[in-house]
């Protein structure tokens, strides 16, 4: 039976959530391909890891080896080459993340596999695979045709939900590829955001601002928006293109690479909703969206919108919770 | 200091004859908050080597109102010194992150504001304008500011509804339109400010423009006194109008009562002496009551919205000017402060706010207050 | 040293509304305004940078159209000191792989000896991440995506590559190598309009396929392994409830909605 491979990722002990999603939502296009899921695990020391992915697929494909311990792109690539030219899976998935689009380009390169990045979902048509990716920062959808089998494929953080399969899958370990160390790539170690005094994480409430503010080291603009947040008793947050500017520190940013948060109340300003920024906070109850563009993504997360100038809407929110506040 | 075309400031601005009498820094509204000092600037730009202005933050304080260069005895100018400056500085990339998004937006969008390009006319979606390509008397140049600008969109729609009850015939440029430089060049990117200019200048020789009315003084300044071969007629829509209500055909009949004082935009008063125009406008609105602040005309004070002011953050502190003219309002009990520049109008609304005037001074656009007059 | 800095003329759809063309393939450019991708506009700073620091010689490189040129001259303003520009009409329809080689050809042709190439992470058209990852494997030199820190020493660089979740990984990498760029590793510079016009002066090269050596099989559709179908609205699976009016009204909706969920505080 034909087999697609569902390559794990993990970091520091833990398996990230972008596995149990590729596991869980390849399921159909499986089923489609006729071939069953095995999870490929690279690693040192991953029995809890083999542990807590039995359910999740139909084999476990474990490899084992000191020079695997931390995530390094050349490392994978040498030990995933040689089981894809072994195995021949009809279909390899990647997480479209930082560990993933680091590997799966060269990986495909090397073995001549049309590699199809960042999808959020696939088709099968006439026994052919269909993989559906967004160009234009998500204003337009696109189908991609494969040239030939196998395929590779990356896919997008919370394209597809994790859901339980209740499965029980066959552990084969294989062994080690590598003879020696990989020299031209070496990690060195870990280092974290500095933390600065506001965790974001732990909010209740986040008023986030994006590009749609325009320039944030302006006085007026900063003033305003603090002046909403402090009537809302909530912490600023931000989407990338404000960290890149300078104007809030990193531990501000939500999104893939900055944080996630679950606040009761997300109030978004400006912010386009990139599925980048949109993966960091749609999991918060109430999310309201102040944008221009009534075409921005962010409103098909939000639970409420207004599509008006914020310049305009802000200092009106700010006024009416001040007195609603009062008459209490 | 060598100017970026590697002329000698000294001769291009013939800095010899200068007297060093101090006048352009005692007219300077931001000498006293800043270390901007016209004078010692002159001075310097004589002496020093062009290194000397790299640390000077203070060069993007200037607002280019050009009082220096109007109460000079020896008709020197002092601000196109400060500009020349600027252009080393931008010649060096030692730019405010402000301003360089400004000047990159321009280049690539045709607008300082970071607004899309095809979004431009969006304004005018709601109201039928005829295009330049179909040809009109006069070619309603709208300005990046009120084109993108939510506060300032009211003024350009007021002015299209005042041209045609007023039966000018006019066209806009829509998503053509582009920048015309005059900030740009005043924050010392003067090839891009060439390029604008060129582009522009050819523009209005294809629709075969005659006769262009701005909505802002700023625009207005930069094609009436600085493209070089442009040949068409221009006008600041204040002009336009008051000529339109000399000839009986813009008729302001519903009362308004209030008192209304007018701040002189310096682009529009003291440097192209356009006082009148404004002033009978309003004072031709029934029921305005309008006043005059102690220090009006030439000798107003700028609202420190000009000269790439609304890119760069300030390094004077203190009171603004628009505040203390806010203040000076209220004290002449204006209920309205009128103004004729979109710059004036967010920096005085600004102001107001600042203040604590909110509820007690409106700021309003003439055109604005035309429009009550017209419509009620 | 010897850098190398690709780059990519794009328009920006941040604002603007993208309109699908009538075959689907693409979408209308009227009235787009066009540009340097975003990540490569520093990558081509980190270029410039590294040429500041360690001496040497930036050489810019696109494959695109003639009106791609504005980027390279920007590029060349900036600091890179000469510029090659590829076009082709085989290299229509081209993938993410076959740009990849294609640019990997003009490198072995122009700067056979090159130390450090630099790439934007993604190009904010296509958003595929994979053409310096793809390019280094065809050039059998290492890479990194996401770099956010650059430090050169004998050889080798030590560079810091963007997690998820605000961390950061540091690597020890063999030079020459791919290094693709994350947006906020510097702060790319300004350059003037007289800037440019002064950088006329140096080498803007412009080749096609056969002048890098390939056949046009290996480039455009024949050459790719991905084809585009087609392009198509995103179907909107949910929509906010959108409150309608004047700011005040929508205001004075929203902060009783907000009141209504217990969402301020008291």
């Amino acid at each position: 039976m034909a087999e697609v491979f569902v390559l794990v990722e993990h970091r520091r002990g833990e398996i990230r959530d972008i596995t149990f999603e590729m596991l869980s939502g390849c399921r159909d296009v499986a089923k489609s391909l006729d071939a069953s899921v095995t999870a490929v695990l690279l690693g040192k020391n991953v029995d809890n890891f083999v542990e807590q992915l039995k359910s999740w697929a139909d084999k476990i494909l474990v490899v084992e080896d000191d020079k695997l311990e931390n995530f390094n792109a050349e490392a994978y690539q040498k030990v995933l080459s040689h089981l894809i030219k072994e195995r021949n899976p009809v279909l390899t998935l990647i997480g479209h993340t930082s560990f993933g689009m680091d590997l799966a380009p060269a990986l495909a390169a090397e073995l001549g596999i049309p590699l199809a990045t960042d999808c959020i979902g696939f088709e099968v048509k006439d026994g052919a695979l269909i993989a559906i990716r967004q160009m234009y920062g998500g204003k337009v959808n696109a189908r991609f045709s494969f040239k030939k089998s196998p395929y590779m494929a990356t896919i997008r953080s919370a394209a597809f939900k994790a859901e339980e399969l209740g499965l029980s899958a066959e552990v084969e370990k294989v062994p080690s590829p590598l003879t020696e160390e990989v020299t031209t790539k070496r990690f060195l170690e870990y280092v974290e955001a500095v933390v600065g005094e506001v965790d974001i994480t732990q909010a209740e409430r986040i008023v986030a601002i994006g590009r749609g503010v325009g320039d944030y080291s302006d006085e007026k603009v900063r003033s305003m928006i603090e002046e909403l947040a402090n009537e809302l008793g909530a912490v600023i947050a931000c989407s990338r293109p404000i960290v890149d500017k300078g104007w809030l520190p990193k531990d501000r940013q939500v999104g893939t690479s900055g944080k996630t948060v679950k606040p009761k109340l997300y109030l978004a300003l400006g912010i386009s909703g990139a599925f980048q920024h949109v993966a960091g906070m749609s999991a918060s109850e109430t999310i309201v969206a102040v944008n221009k563009d009534p075409k921005a993504p962010i409103f098909t997360v939000a639970d409420y919108g207004i599509v008006d100038d914020l310049f305009k809407v802000v200092p009106a929110l700010t006024e009416k919770i001040r007195e609603i506040k009062g008459g209490s | 200091m060598e100017t970026v075309e590697g002329e000698s400031f000294g001769e291009k601005y013939d800095l010899f004859v200068c007297l060093q009498c101090g006048k352009c820094t005692g007219s300077c509204p931001l000498s006293m908050r800043s270390q901007l000092n016209p004078r010692k600037l002159v001075r310097e730009a004589l002496l020093l080597e062009n290194e000397a202005v790299m640390d000077k933050d203070f060069l993007w304080d200037c607002t280019t109102c050009a009082t220096c260069r109007l109460r000079c005895p020896r008709d020197l100018q002092p601000v196109e010194v400060i500009i020349g400056m600027r252009s080393i500085l931008i010649e060096e990339a030692k730019v405010p992150s402000t301003v360089q998004e400004a000047l990159e937006s321009t280049f690539k969008n045709g607008n300082p504001w970071g607004r899309a390009p095809s979004k431009r006319e969006e304004w005018a979606a709601e109201l039928s304008i005829k295009k330049a390509s179909e040809g009109a008397e006069y070619l309603y140049y709208v300005g990046c500011t009120p084109a993108y600008d939510p506060r300032v969109q009211s003024v350009a729609k007021s002015l299209v509804r005042l041209f045609d009850a007023a039966g000018v015939d006019f066209a806009i440029l829509g998503n053509e339109e582009k920048c015309c430089g005059n900030e740009i060049r005043r924050m010392g990117e003067i090839g891009l400010f060439e390029m604008l200019m060129e582009d522009n200048i050819e523009m209005f020789e294809n629709y075969g423009v005659e006769r262009i009315v701005t909505t802002s003084p700023h625009c207005y300044n930069v094609f009436k006194n600085e493209y070089e071969g442009l040949k068409a007629e221009v006008f600041h829509y204040t002009q336009l109008l008051c000529d339109k209500l000399d000839e009986g055909k813009l008729k302001l009949t519903k009362e308004l009562k209030k008192k209304v004082i007018y701040q002189d935009p310096c682009f529009l008063g003291k440097q192209n002496k356009v006082f009148e125009e404004p002033r009978k406008l309003l004072s031709s609105i029934p029921g305005v009551e309008l006043l005059e602040y102690d220090r009006e005309k030439m000798r107003s004070v700028c609202c420190e919205g000009g000269g790439g002011r609304m890119w760069a953050e300030a390094t004077a502190t203190g009171e603004r000017t628009a505040e203390t003219r806010v203040k000076e309002a209220a004290a002449l009990g204006a209920e309205v402060i009128a103004v004729a520049c979109p710059f004036c109008l967010l920096t005085f609304e600004d102001a107001v706010k600042m203040t604590g005037y909110e509820g007690k001074i409106e700021v309003k656009d003439i055109s604005e207050l035309l429009i009550e007059a017209i419509e009620g | 040293m010897k850098i190398v800095v690709c780059v990519k003329h794009v328009p920006d759809t941040a604002e603007a509304d993208v309109v699908i063309t009538p075959d689907k393939k693409g979408i209308k450019k009227e009235g787009l305004a066009f540009g340097i991708n975003e990540w490569d506009e520093y990558a081509l700073e980190e270029a410039i940078l590294t040429k500041e620091k360690y001496g040497g010689e930036v050489v810019a490189i696109t494959i695109g159209g003639k009106d791609s040129e504005d980027t390279l001259r920007r590029c060349l303003a900036k600091g890179a000191d000469r510029a090659v520009r590829v076009e082709d009409p085989a290299l229509e329809g081209s993938d993410a792989y076959a740009l990849a080689k294609a640019l990997g050809a003009v490198i072995k042709k122009e700067i056979p000896d090159y130390d450090i190439i630099f790439t934007g992470t993604q190009a904010s058209d296509d958003g595929f991440a994979q053409v310096g990852q793809t390019l280094a494997e065809t050039l059998g030199i290492p890479h990194a995506a996401l770099v956010t820190k650059v430090e050169i020493q004998d050889g080798k660089a030590k560079i810091h590559r963007e997690l998820e979740g605000g961390l950061e990984e540091v690597l020890e990498i063999q030079l020459p190598a791919v290094l693709a760029v994350q947006t906020g590793i510097n702060e790319p510079r300004y350059v003037s309009i007289m800037g440019i016009r002064k950088a006329k002066k140096k080498e803007l090269k412009v080749l096609n396929l056969s002048d890098v050596g390939l056949s046009p099989d290996e480039v455009g559709e024949k050459g790719s392994l991905l084809k585009l179908e087609e392009l198509y609205v995103p179907p909107v699976e949910k929509m906010a409830e959108i409150l309608t009016g004047a700011p005040e009204e929508t205001a004075a909706r929203l902060a009783s909605i907000l009141d209504e969920k217990g969402l301020i505080p008291k």
